[in-house]
C-alpha cells in the first residue's frame, strides 16, 4: 500500500465530507449552495463503494427537503446509525425543528454547514452566518472553522466530541471563500480518525437505539408538571461540552500535532486592542495581526471556534488579561436588536466574568458587522477596526467593507493599505464559463500545491449568467501558509482568457508594478496594442507591464478543441510566471491531462496534448510603448439612453464594481424597476441569424423557439418604414389574409443572441437551389453587428399591427410582444420558451410566483433582469419567495388580488347611483380575453376621469383599486424539484382549492440549478445525481396526480416540438376557472447533449412514449364529453430511440450494459402502461355536476 | 446428410454460416439463438476508431465543457469517472459474448490512424476474439488522394495490425477496387488470412419533400448477392485466402450460390435482422436438403466448383459475359 501523499488540494466542502462520510453509516441529504458538494461527493463514494471506518459502504440518499433530510437523520439516529448531512440557508432553518429534537434527545450527531446568507429582501447565495445565528436556540453545540485545514479537522473532532459528550454539533465554514476556496490541506488517514473516535462512545450511541429487543418511548408529550424540569437535565451534558471538546482537541494534537482550542487566541501576549470573530474572517485578521505586531502594535485576534455552548472559562483562559478595548464582528445582521449574536454573548460573558470577580473590568466593547453575502472583509478593514478601538471615542457600532450613508454606521478603512507579500506569487485570471479555465486552475493549484513545497490557494468567482458566464480566478502560491481569505488586490500575473473581457470591465486594476499580462486575442501580435482601448493602454504604460499575446482559440481550434483553452492558457501562465522550471511544469501537465482527461479516452488527451505542444510556439510578446496611442475608450457597458437607476446603480454592477455603491443607491426593501436585461449588451454569440427574407415562409418557429427573445417576428403598417436604416428589412405579410397590406419582418437582437442556433435548426424554409441555405443563416457577429444593431433599435420602436382580432394559435402567439428578454439562462435553455410565451399571451396582466431554482436565478438575479414592460408600461409583476413555498406563496396573491378585486367591485357598486349604468354594467360584467379587456381597460379609464371630479371618500378609493378590475392572470412558475419534491405537498394543497391559480413546471427531470441531483420528475433509467447507476423508479406522474381532484385542469406540454398545443393548453388552462397545472418538458444542459438538437430530441420524447401529450380539461365533462384529449399518438419509436441520444442515459448504459437493458425494458414497459391507461381516461365519460339543459 | 464443417481462418467452424457484423452483436441473446439455430461464428459489429473519437470529443463538449461555470453547480451530471467512452464497453461486449456462446467471435475493427488500428487491435486480441476482421470501410472524398494512395495506405494498416498480433486477419473490403484480386494477392502479401465481400457502404437516400439527405440505412436484399458471386468466383483459384461472402444473403439457396463461388464461409445479417436470429436455422436446412439432393457430401466438397477455374464456361465470369448478354437481347 501506498502512502498517502502529505499534501492534498481540496475546498472544505470536499475535506469535510472526507471525514464526514467515513465517520458516518447514514448521511441523508438534499442540494443547496454552497453545500451541495459536500452530498455529491459522499454519492459518488458511495457509488464507488468506498468503506466507511467501520467497513461499510454508509447510505446516501437524497430526500425531498432539507424537512426531509432532518427528519431521516432524526429517525436513523434514533436507530442507532452514526449519521450526518450537509447543508446550508435556507434548508438549515428547514432542518431547525429537528435539530431542537435531536439535541433535546441528547443525540450524537454531527451536521456540517456551509454557511450561506438567509434570504431576505432577496436571496443570496454567498456566505456569511445568518443561517447559523439562526440556529443558536436548537441545542446544537456551534463549532466555526476558518479555512479548509480546520474545516476538515474539526470536523473530526466534532464528530468524535459529539459521541463522547452527546451534545449534536452543528459544525460551520464560510460558505464559497472556505466552502470553495481550494488551498493545500493535510489529509487524514483512516488510522488518525480511528484513533480519534472512541470505540465505547460508538457503542453507547448505538445501544441507546431504539430496540423491540428492549423498548423505551422517546418523544413523549409533557405537561406543565415535568417539562421544566426535563428540559433542564440536560444541562451538565451543556456545561461539560467544552471540555469535552477541549480534550479532543488535545487528543487530536497528539495525533496530527495540529492543536485547535475552542478559543484561540493570536497576537501580542499583552495586547491592549483584540478583535473576536468567527470563520475565515478570523484568518485575515490574523495575517494583519502579525502584520500589525510587525509594526510594534500590541494587538491580537481571538477566534471563536465553539460559539456555543459558549464557555466563558475558555474565553478567559484565551483572553490576555491586559485588553482594554476589544471589537467583535458579526458575519450577520439581526435587524432591531441591541447587538449582533457574537458581541452579545461575549458581553455578556464578560460581565459575568466582572461579576464572579474573575476581570477587574470591562474592556471597551464594540461591534461591527462585516462580510454579509461574502462581502469582502481585508486586511485594511481589520486596520480600521484596530484604529477604530485604538480612538479616543471609537464608534461602538459599526459596519465595515460598505459605504453607509444612510445609518451612518459604516467605519472609514484606507481601500489602499495592503500587506501581501512579495514572495506570494498572485495571479488572476478572467476567463469565460466555457473555456474551462476554472477546471485548469484547478489543476494547476493541483500541480503546485502537491508537487512542490508551495502553498497554493485557489478561489474562483462566478457571475450569475448561465450563457457566456465570466469567471475570476485568485490564484496565491506562497512559501508560508496563506490566510489571504480576500480577493487578490494587487497581482504580478493577469491572464484575459477573452479578448472582450478589456472592452467590458477594468481587468488591469490589480496589475502591481511590472505585471505580466496575458491577453488571449486573434489579432495578430503586431497589430494587438493598437487592438486595445485607451484605458487598457494607459494602465498598461503606467504599471510598466509585460504584455503577451497569444491567439488560444486558433491553438486550440487547430488541436480539435473548439474554443476551450484551457490547456493553452495553461501552459502559457506556467511559462510566463515562471512558478516551476518549463521542463517540470510540461511534464506536470502533461500528467495533469493524462490524469483529469484520461478516463474520457486517447482522442481528449491526445488533442490537449497537441494544444498543449503548440501553444507555446503561438506565444508572444507585444512591445508596450511608451505612450497611449489608441484614440478607442472602451465600450459603454449600457447605452448612453438607459435611465438614471441603470447609469448610477446597473452599470456599476455590470462593471464588477458594486462594492462601491454605497446604502442609499440600494431600495430598502428588495423592490427593484423590471426591464434592465435590455441595457447588458454582452454580445456573447460568435454568429447570429441572418434573416433572408425571400426564402422566409413566416412560420414564426424561430422566433417560438428562441430561449432569449433574440429573435422576433413581426408585423407592422409600412407606413412606420419611412425611417428604417438601411440594414432592415421587411416583406409584405403573407399569411394571413386578414392582414393584408401589412409588412412582416424577423429581426435579431445581435448583441442579446446567445449564438444557440435553435432558430435556424427549426427554420423549414429553404433554397431550392442551395438547401444548405435557409431563411435564417448563422453568419458571424462581427459582420453583421452594426447593422443588425441599428435595424434591432428600430424595429423597437415599431408599432404592431392590431392583433387582438385574431385567433390566437402558434403562430400569432409568436408576433406578440414578449415581455421576458434576453435573461441569462443558458444557450438553448428549454423552459424560458414557454415563459416567454407566458408573457406573450398574459403579459400585461400577469403576476407571477417563482419558486427558487433556474428560473429565479435568470428571472431575478441581479445585474439585470429580464421582465419588461410593454408601451403603456405594463408588463409581469414578478416574486420570489422561496423554493419550498412556491405554490402557497401564489395562492397567497390569488387571495389577495381577489380582496382586492371584490374591494373594487363593493366599491363600485356602492357608487352605482352616479355612474352612467352603461358603464357600470359594463364595468362589472364578467369577461376575459384580449379583446374584453382592452374594452375594460377604456372602461376604467372612463370611470377613472369620473372619479378624479369626485371628492367624496368612497370615489378616493375607487380611485385607489379602480385597476383591479382587470382580472389579473396569476402563475406559478417553478422547476420539478419544486413541483415534484420540496413543494409537492404545498402544491397538491393549492390543486386542491377551487381558486383560479395556474402551474407552470418547468419540468427539466433534475435539479437543474444546483447541478443535476434527481428528483421526483426524473426519468426511469437515467442517471442523475444521487442517481448515478440510473433511476431505477419510475417518473412521478404529477398531472395523473392533479387529475385525479377532478376539477384541475392539467395538461403536459412540449413546444419545442408541438409548439400549437402548447398555446392551447396555456390558454385553456387560463380560461379554466379553478386551478390548473401544465407540465411542460424541459430540455436542459443536464441532460447531457447539444441542446441545438432538443427539437428532435424532445420529438422523440413524444414519438417513443416517454413524453405524452395531453390536455384534462374539467370543463369538457359537462359537455358529455371525456375531460382527457390525447394530443400524442402510440409509440412510433422505441424509447431507445430517444434514450440513446442523451449522455444522462447513455452513461447509464456505458457503466452497465445489463443494467442499462434491464433499465430500458422497464422503461417501455412504464410506457407502454402509461399509455394504456391514459388511453382508458381518454375514453371514460364521467357524470357532469351541472346536468346539460 | 452433408456435412457442413468449415475451415476459415484457421478457425474449425461447424457450419459456414456465420453471423456479419451488425447490430446483432449487441445482444447476447439473440447471438445465442442464431448459434443455437447453427450459426458457426460471430462477427461483432465493428469497433470504429473515429467513433469512439467522436463521442469522446461530444462527451468532453458537453459534460466537461459544463463543469465549473456556475457557482451553484460544479458539474450537472454524475461523477464522469463513469462516462469514459473508449473501447471498455466493446471488449465487455466481447466478453459478454465468449461466455455466452461457444462458437469463434470475431472482432472487427475500424481505425482512422495507424496507431489507432494497432492499439485497438492488440486490445481486442487481449479480450479473447478469436480473429480479427478489418473493415476498411472509408470513404473516398479527396481528389487529391489517388486510388492507389488509398490501396497503399490500406496495405499498410493490414501489415502493421498482421505484424502486431498473433490472430487471424481478415479483411472486409469494397467493391471499388480498379483491380479486386490484384488487392487481394496483396493483402494476401501483407499477411491477411482471408477477406470478405463485400462491405456494404452507407449509402444515404434523398428526402425529398424535406430536399435534404435521407439517412435511413435499407438493409440488404438479394439482389445485392451477384456483384459478390462474381468476385468470389474470380478470387477463388487466384488466392489461397478463407473466402467469406458477405451481403445480399438471405436464403439457404443463396448460401449454396456463394459456396459454389468459392465462399468458405458465409455472412448473414440482413436477413436475420428481418427474420430473427433462428433465420439462420432456415438458412442452413435450406443449404442441407439442397447438397443433399446435389449429392454433394459437405460443403466443402461444393465450395468453389463454380468459379473461374471450375465452372464449365469461365468466360461466363470474365467481361465478355457483358457482351453476350446484350447479344441475347437482340
Amino acid at each position: 500500500m501506498t502512502a498517502p501523499p502529505r499534501f492534498r488540494t481540496l475546498d472544505a466542502n470536499e475535506a469535510v465530507a472526507d471525514v464526514a462520510y467515513r465517520l458516518s453509516e447514514v448521511i441523508a441529504i438534499y442540494p443547496i449552495t454552497p453545500a451541495s458538494a459536500m452530498g455529491e461527493h459522499a454519492d459518488a463514494w458511495a457509488t464507488d463503494r468506498r468503506a466507511n471506518l467501520w467497513g461499510a459502504v454508509p447510505e446516501v440518499v437524497e430526500m425531498q427537503s432539507e424537512g426531509g433530510a432532518a427528519g431521516a437523520v432524526h429517525g436513523a439516529l434514533q436507530a442507532g446509525a452514526l449519521t450526518t448531512t450537509f447543508t446550508a440557508s435556507q434548508g438549515l432553518l428547514l432542518m431547525l425543528p429537528d435539530l431542537f429534537k435531536v439535541a433535546g434527545e441528547l443525540t450524537a450527531f454531527c451536521l456540517h454547514v456551509a454557511a450561506r446568507t438567509v434570504a431576505t429582501h432577496a436571496l443570496s447565495i454567498f456566505g456569511d452566518h445568518s443561517d447559523v445565528m439562526a440556529a443558536r436556540s436548537t441545542g446544537m453545540a456551534l463549532l466555526a472553522s476558518g479555512s479548509a485545514q480546520e474545516a476538515q479537522d474539526l470536523a473530526a473532532i466534532a464528530h468524535a466530541a459529539t459521541l463522547l459528550a452527546r451534545v449534536p454539533v452543528l459544525h460551520f465554514f464560510d460558505g464559497f471563500r472556505t466552502s470553495h476556496e481550494i488551498t493545500r490541506v493535510a489529509p487524514l488517514d483512516d488510522e488518525t480518525l480511528r484513533s480519534l473516535v472512541d470505540a465505547d462512545a460508538v457503542r453507547a450511541h448505538r445501544a441507546r437505539a431504539l430496540d423491540p429487543d428492549r423498548p423505551v418511548v422517546r418523544g413523549t408529550s409533557q405537561n406543565p408538571d415535568a417539562y421544566f424540569q426535563s428540559r433542564e437535565a440536560v444541562e451538565p451534558f451543556y456545561a461539560r461540552f467544552p471540555a469535552v471538546l477541549d480534550a479532543t482537541m488535545a487528543r487530536f494534537a497528539e495525533l496530527t500535532g495540529r492543536r485547535y482550542r475552542p478559543f484561540e487566541y493570536a497576537g501580542h501576549p499583552e495586547a491592549d486592542r483584540v478583535v473576536v470573530l468567527m470563520g475565515s474572517g478570523a484568518e485575515c485578521a490574523h495575517e494583519t495581526v502579525e502584520h500589525l505586531l510587525g509594526q510594534g502594535e500590541r494587538v491580537g485576534v481571538l477566534k471563536v471556534r465553539l460559539f456555543r455552548p459558549f464557555s466563558i472559562e475558555h474565553l478567559l483562559a484565551a483572553l490576555p488579561a491586559s485588553v482594554r478595548a476589544l471589537t467583535v464582528l458579526d458575519r450577520t445582521k439581526e435587524p432591531g436588536s441591541s447587538a449582533e449574536p457574537l458581541l452579545q454573548e461575549l458581553t455578556s460573558a464578560l460581565v459575568e466574568a466582572v461579576a464572579r470577580g474573575e476581570r477587574d473590568a470591562l474592556p471597551r466593547l464594540c461591534g461591527g458587522r462585516y462580510g454579509l453575502a461574502s462581502k469582502e472583509f481585508t486586511p485594511a478593514m481589520v486596520r480600521a477596526v484596530f484604529d477604530n478601538m485604538a480612538a479616543a471615542a471609537p464608534r461602538r457600532r459599526f459596519t465595515v467593507g460598505i459605504r453607509d450613508d444612510v445609518s451612518g454606521s459604516s467605519l472609514p478603512y484606507d481601500a489602499d493599505f495592503d500587506l501581501e507579500p512579495d514572495d506570494v506569487s498572485r495571479a488572476l485570471f478572467f476567463g469565460l464559463g466555457a473555456d474551462g479555465t476554472v477546471s485548469a486552475n484547478k489543476a494547476t493549484i493541483k500541480i503546485i500545491g502537491e508537487e512542490t513545497a508551495l502553498f497554493a490557494q485557489g478561489h474562483f468567482e462566478y457571475d450569475s449568467r448561465k450563457a457566456g458566464s465570466t469567471t475570476i480566478s485568485h490564484l496565491r502560491f506562497g512559501p508560508r501558509p496563506i490566510r489571504s481569505t480576500y480577493r487578490i488586490r494587487r497581482a504580478q500575473f493577469i491572464a484575459i482568457h477573452d479578448p472582450e473581457f478589456v472592452e467590458r470591465r477594468d481587468v488591469l486594476s490589480a496589475a502591481m508594478p511590472g505585471a505580466t499580462v496575458l491577453l488571449n486575442s486573434s489579432v495578430a501580435p503586431e497589430r494587438v496594442w493598437a487592438s486595445l482601448p485607451r484605458e487598457v493602454q494607459g494602465r498598461l504604460i503606467e504599471q510598466r507591464c509585460r504584455l503577451f499575446v497569444i491567439d488560444g482559440y486558433g491553438v486550440a481550434e487547430a488541436a480539435g478543441l473548439a474554443r476551450r483553452i484551457n490547456t493553452v492558457m495553461q501552459i502559457c501562465f506556467f511559462s510566463l510566471s515562471g512558478v516551476l522550471p518549463p521542463a517540470e511544469a510540461m511534464e506536470h501537465l502533461r500528467r495533469s491531462i493524462e490524469e483529469t482527461w484520461g478516463r474520457r479516452g486517447p482522442e481528449v488527451v491526445k488533442r490537449n496534448f497537441a494544444a498543449l505542444d503548440a501553444a507555446l510556439a503561438a506565444l508572444h510578446e507585444v512591445e508596450v510603448p511608451a505612450a497611449v496611442t489608441s484614440e478607442r475608450r472602451r465600450l459603454e457597458v449600457v447605452p448612453a439612453h438607459a435611465p438614471d437607476f441603470v447609469q448610477r446603480v446597473t452599470r456599476l454592477l455590470l462593471e464588477g464594481r458594486g462594492d462601491e455603491l454605497p446604502v442609499s443607491a440600494f431600495p430598502p426593501d428588495g423592490t427593484w424597476p423590471g426591464g434592465t436585461s435590455r441595457f447588458e449588451k454582452r454580445a456573447l454569440a460568435l454568429e447570429i441569424p441572418i434573416w433572408q427574407p425571400e426564402l422566409c415562409v413566416q412560420c414564426n418557429f424561430c422566433s417560438m423557439i428562441c430561449p432569449h427573445a433574440a429573435i422576433q417576428t413581426l408585423v407592422f403598417d409600412p407606413a412606420q418604414l419611412a425611417h428604417a436604416p438601411p440594414g432592415f428589412r421587411s416583406v409584405p405579410e403573407s399569411f394571413e389574409p386578414a392582414l393584408e397590406g401589412m409588412h412582416y419582418t424577423v429581426q435579431v437582437a445581435p448583441e442579446d443572441c446567445t449564438g444557440c442556433g435553435l432558430c435556424v435548426e427549426v427554420c423549414p424554409a429553404k433554397d431550392r437551389l442551395k438547401p444548405r441555405r435557409k431563411a435564417l443563416v448563422s453568419e458571424p457577429l462581427a459582420v453583421h453587428r452594426e447593422a443588425e444593431r441599428e435595424a434591432f433599435a428600430f424595429f423597437q420602436t415599431l408599432e404592431s399591427a392590431p392583433l387582438a382580432g385574431l385567433p390566437i394559435d402558434k403562430r400569432t402567439a409568436a408576433l406578440r410582444l414578449p415581455l421576458f428578454e434576453f435573461s441569462g439562462a443558458c444557450a438553448g435553455c428549454g423552459e424560458t420558451p414557454y415563459i416567454r410565451l407566458l408573457t406573450q399571451l398574459f403579459g400585461d396582466h400577469l403576476l407571477i410566483a417563482n419558486a427558487t431554482g433556474c428560473s429565479s436565478i435568470y428571472g431575478g438575479n441581479l445585474p439585470t433582469t429580464p421582465y419588461t414592460t410593454n408601451r403603456e408600461g405594463r408588463g409581469p409583476a414578478w416574486s420570489n419567495s422561496l423554493f419550498e413555498d412556491n405554490a402557497e406563496f401564489g395562492f397567497g396573491m390569488r387571495l389577495g388580488l381577489d380582496v382586492r378585486h371584490d374591494r373594487a367591485r363593493a366599491l363600485l357598486a356602492a357608487m352605482a347611483p352616479s355612474l352612467p349604468p352603461p358603464l357600470l354594467d359594463g364595468l362589472l360584467a364578467p369577461g376575459s380575453g384580449e379583446a374584453w379587456i382592452d374594452a375594460q381597460r377604456r372602461r376604467i379609464g372612463e370611470l377613472a376621469a369620473l372619479l378624479e371630479r369626485d371628492d367624496s371618500p368612497a370615489a378616493r378609493a375607487l380611485l385607489e383599486d379602480v385597476g383591479a378590475l382587470v382580472p389579473r392572470s396569476l402563475w406559478i412558475v417553478g422547476g420539478d424539484g419544486w413541483a415534484y419534491d420540496i413543494g409537492f405537498g404545498g402544491l397538491d394543497h393549492v390543486l386542491a382549492s377551487h381558486k383560479k391559480v395556474n402551474v407552470l413546471v418547468l419540468d427539466t427531470e433534475v435539479y437543474s440549478n444546483t447541478g443535476g441531483q434527481q428528483s421526483k420528475a426524473t426519468p426511469l433509467g437515467a442517471a442523475a445525481k444521487f442517481a448515478s447507476a440510473g433511476k431505477a423508479t419510475r417518473k412521478k406522474d404529477l398531472g395523473l396526480l392533479a387529475m385525479s381532484y377532478g376539477h384541475v385542469y392539467v395538461a403536459e406540454v412540449a413546444m419545442q416540438a408541438r409548439s400549437a398545443q402548447t398555446v392551447e393548453a396555456f390558454l385553456e388552462a387560463e380560461r379554466h376557472p379553478g386551478p390548473s397545472l401544465i407540465i411542460a418538458h424541459s430540455p436542459c444542459i443536464a441532460h447531457g447533449y447539444d441542446l441545438v438538437r432538443s427539437p428532435a430530441q424532445q420529438k422523440r420524447a413524444i414519438d417513443s412514449g416517454m413524453w405524452p401529450l395531453y390536455r384534462f380539461d374539467p370543463a369538457r365533462v359537462d359537455r358529455g364529453e371525456a375531460p382527457l384529449v390525447l394530443d400524442s399518438g402510440p409509440e412510433k419509436i422505441d424509447v431507445s430511440k430517444y434514450m440513446e441520444n442523451e449522455a444522462r442515459f447513455r452513461m447509464v448504459e456505458l457503466r452497465s450494459p445489463e443494467r442499462y437493458a434491464m433499465l430500458l425494458e422497464a422503461s417501455r414497459v412504464a410506457v407502454r402502461q402509461r399509455r394504456a391507461l391514459y388511453e382508458q381516461l381518454a375514453g371514460i365519460h364521467l357524470p357532469p355536476e351541472k346536468p346539460n339543459g | 446428410m452433408a456435412d457442413l464443417t468449415t475451415s476459415w481462418l484457421g478457425l474449425t467452424l461447424r457450419s459456414p454460416i456465420v453471423v456479419a457484423a451488425s447490430p446483432l452483436s449487441r445482444d447476447p441473446e439473440a447471438i445465442a439463438a442464431a448459434v443455437a439455430s447453427g450459426a458457426g461464428a460471430v462477427v461483432m459489429h465493428s469497433l470504429f476508431e473515429e467513433q469512439l473519437a467522436h463521442e469522446q470529443m461530444a462527451a468532453h463538449r458537453f459534460l466537461d465543457a459544463r463543469t465549473d461555470l456556475d457557482a451553484e453547480a460544479r458539474s450537472f451530471l454524475p461523477a464522469s469517472e463513469v462516462f469514459a467512452i473508449d473501447a471498455g464497453p466493446y471488449l465487455a461486449e466481447l466478453d459478454r459474448l465468449r461466455r455466452r456462446v461457444d462458437v469463434p467471435i470475431l472482432a472487427s475493427l475500424n481505425g482512422t490512424t495507424p496507431g489507432g488500428w494497432t492499439s485497438y487491435a492488440k486490445r481486442l486480441e487481449s479480450a479473447g476474439a478469436d480473429a480479427l476482421e478489418l473493415n476498411l470501410y472509408e470513404v473516398a472524398t479527396s481528389p487529391d488522394e489517388t486510388g492507389a494512395a488509398v490501396e497503399e495506405r490500406q496495405l499498410d494498416v493490414v501489415r502493421s495490425v498482421v505484424g502486431c498480433v498473433r490472430l487471424p486477419v481478415t479483411v472486409k473490403l469494397s467493391p471499388f477496387y480498379a483491380s479486386v484480386p490484384s488487392f487481394v494477392r496483396r493483402l494476401e502479401q501483407a499477411g491477411a488470412r482471408g477477406v470478405a465481400v463485400f462491405n456494404r457502404f452507407y449509402q444515404p437516400d434523398i428526402a425529398l419533400d424535406e430536399l435534404d439527405v435521407d439517412r435511413r440505412l435499407v438493409l440488404s436484399t438479394p439482389a445485392e448477392l451477384p456483384l459478390r458471386l462474381h468476385a468470389l468466383a474470380l478470387l477463388s483459384p487466384t488466392v489461397s485466402l478463407s473466402l467469406s461472402c458477405a451481403g445480399g444473403v438471405h436464403s439457404g439457396l443463396d448460401a449454396a450460390k456463394a459456396i459454389l463461388c468459392g465462399a468458405h464461409a458465409v455472412q448473414l445479417a440482413s436477413a436475420l435482422l428481418l427474420h430473427g436470429p433462428g433465420h439462420v436455422g432456415v438458412v442452413l436446412a435450406e443449404l442441407t436438403r439442397w447438397l443433399d439432393e446435389k449429392g454433394y457430401r459437405s460443403s466443402a466438397e461444393a465450395r468453389g466448383v463454380l468459379d473461374l477455374s471450375s465452372a464449365p464456361d469461365p468466360h461466363a465470369w470474365e467481361r465478355l459475359n457483358y457482351a453476350r448478354m446484350l447479344d441475347g437481347w437482340r
